[in-house]
């Protein structure tokens, strides 16, 4: 299992999960191929989270299956999960007394030797330290960052993993405009290279913008999975947001979610 | 550094200082002394000085080096472990199951038993019995939560001090000195196959836990985190929660809970030196033993011939270092 490269397809089937009694997935199945980027909706509370950590290998289902490459991800040796599959938590402590270069460094983990890193997990953190526009802060501790730095930071460190299956939970959160939009651009660039991208989100108008694939999560179940195309033509789904969500123009003619 | 990112071998100088430290205190440490000792006569092989030299001041100092070292690098540790920056190698209940393990010892006067004091047993089968208590408590099917771990601990810290403090009024009077005396913690001499003892604990544990420093660094940012870059959480839990209460349970079963040095020296080298485990806890051991022993020459070369316990110099230069840490940092 070491050697070998994968293509990085991952299946859930009959996912479910219940947390003090209450069930939070109910036979989710969900199945993502390459090149995807899939933009996972959902109110507050539907499960998306969850679902996310279950794909991560952090919680295991009560039940149902989850395969990467017709593996079960179980089945998976901690380090080679963390080579093939890379996780943005909601946020982590702030206090933390690292560098950003430091915690950048920790996504590399999995491929260094025990002790020290090598010229390629250097070459790797620059690279994603660039991508996230964090290389004017490397050298600053974690700790003195603004929230919006400190969550392009945990990107770059998931991005230096250099995973096949990127799954990201709000990456997007308290980002300013322009970085929102290069986080989603990103990620799409991964996705395009091969790699399978699962994004939990609010923002409509990015995730329509720039995902492949949207899946809306309620009530612990999957609602509706559909390409982004078909998305705006049947804008019924969006209800579940809001009642007042309409698909208007944009000035160059683009669909536009907006809120009246 | 330059343009490439910050790498171990960046700071490697300060393991080099570090160890540098370590190895001049070991040399200079056990020449001062209320008695001089002449450096020919040691040579010589000649008495007073050579025993003095060899049985006292230099079991001694390597005592202090290897005490100071393990707490400290018991108190880096558990900081990860606990994600809490004010931890320190006692606060798992550790110390006070020891220490009330030896004062029950020393106020039932027991004898020594194969050869070793009893207050060491008493203290190890305190600490053991605080330890299994704490993981029997707070594991949840296998699993050691830190969240849980530090409640307990608190709270088992609570009840055997409180138990101390009872004894502690009923004991008669020459009991009650030696009490004392054992709480504020001391470096003594010692004979050598019992720090050959500690040694051979201290040691190898320390080598396992060091050798884990990079998975510290991710357990400390938190266990999901750790989890999804390629560490099982839970069997590291385990193989630090058992081998920081070995190195810590050892250290004091020798020298009494001496404090602050498990809080101090990670403190500082984190600040000083570099968050980075890998740097920290090899940097932390060397440079609480240091600490440590200089801290027992201190105390045996101020007021000589009288001792001031290395557990109480420790603590007069560890407070003022910590309220001027807090007013920096927090």
């Amino acid at each position: 299992m070491e050697g070998r490269s994968l293509s990085g397809s991952l299946q859930a089937r009959d996912l479910t999960f219940s947390l003090h009694g209450r069930a939070i997935l109910r036979a989710v199945s969900l199945a993502a191929s390459p090149g995807e980027f899939i933009g996972l909706l959902g109110v507050n509370g539907a499960g998306k989270s969850t679902l996310l950590d279950i794909l991560a290998g952090l919680r295991a289902p009560d039940s149902g299956t989850v395969m990467l490459d017709e593996m079960p991800l179980d089945s998976i040796p901690a380090r080679q999960r963390a080579r093939w599959i890379s996780h943005l938590p909601q946020g982590i402590r702030g206090d933390l007394p690292f560098s950003v270069e430091q915690i950048v460094l920790m996504g590399r983990y999995p491929h260094a030797g025990a002790w020290m890193e090598t010229r390629d997990d250097l070459a790797a953190v620059g690279g994603a330290l660039e991508l996230t526009d964090c290389l004017a802060f490397r050298h600053r501790r974690f700790s003195t960052l603004s929230g919006g730095e400190r969550q392009r930071v945990l990107l770059a460190a998931c991005l230096a993993q250099r995973a096949k299956v990127l799954l990201m939970d709000e990456p997007s959160t308290y980002l300013d405009l322009r970085h929102q939009i290069l986080c989603f651009e990103l990620l799409r660039a991964e996705a395009a290279r091969g790699a399978v991208c699962v994004a939990v989100t609010h923002d409509l108008n990015l995730a329509l913008s720039h995902c492949t694939r949207i899946v809306v999560l309620h009530d612990g179940q999957v609602e509706h999975d559909m390409p982004t195309g078909e998305a705006w033509r049947h804008p019924t789904w969006f209800l579940r947001f809001s009642e007042r969500l309409r698909v208007e123009r944009s000035w160059d003619g683009a669909p536009w979610v907006a809120y009246r | 550094m330059g343009g490439l990112p910050m790498t171990i071998s960046g700071n490697t100088k300060w393991l080099g200082f570090s160890l540098a430290a370590f190895l001049v205190s070991l040399v200079l440490l056990p020449w001062a002394g209320p008695a001089p000792v002449s450096l020919e006569r040691v040579l010589s092989l000649q008495p007073p000085d050579y025993p003095i030299f060899l049985e006292l001041r230099l079991s001694r100092t390597l005592l202090g080096l290897l005490v100071g070292g393990s707490l400290s690098l018991a108190g880096a540790l558990f900081q990860a472990m606990l994600r809490d920056s004010l931890a320190t190698p006692y606060t798992l209940g550790v110390s006070s199951g020891a220490s009330l393990g030896a004062i029950l010892s020393i106020t039932a006067g027991l004898p020594s038993m194969m050869g070793l004091p009893a207050v060491w047993l008493g203290a190890l089968g305190g600490a053991a019995a605080v330890l299994a208590l704490v993981a029997g408590v707070s594991s949840q099917q296998g699993q050691l939560s830190s969240y849980r771990l530090l409640l307990t601990g608190i709270s088992l810290n609570g009840v055997c001090s409180a138990m101390i403090l009872m004894i502690h009024s009923v004991a008669r009077e020459h009991r009650s000195i030696s009490i004392t005396q054992w709480l504020l913690g001391n470096i003594d001499s010692i004979r050598y196959p019992a720090l050959g003892g500690f040694a051979a604990v201290a040691v190898p544990v320390s080598w396992i836990l060091i050798s884990r420093a990079r998975q510290w660094n991710l357990l400390m940012v938190g266990e999901a985190w750790a989890a999804t870059r390629g560490v099982d959480p839970s069997a590291l839990m385990r193989t630090g929660f058992l081998g920081g209460s070995l190195l810590t349970a050892t250290a004091i079963a020798l020298s009494g809970p001496i404090g602050f040095v498990g809080l101090i020296v990670p403190h500082l080298v984190r600040s000083r030196i570099s968050p980075d485990y890998r740097l920290l806890m090899p940097c932390s051991f060397l440079l609480g033993g240091v600490l440590l022993a200089v801290a027992d020459a201190i105390g045996r070369v101020v007021l000589a011939p009288a001792e001031l316990p290395a557990g109480a110099i420790m603590a007069l230069l560890g407070g003022p270092y910590l309220v001027w840490l807090v007013r920096r940092r927090f």
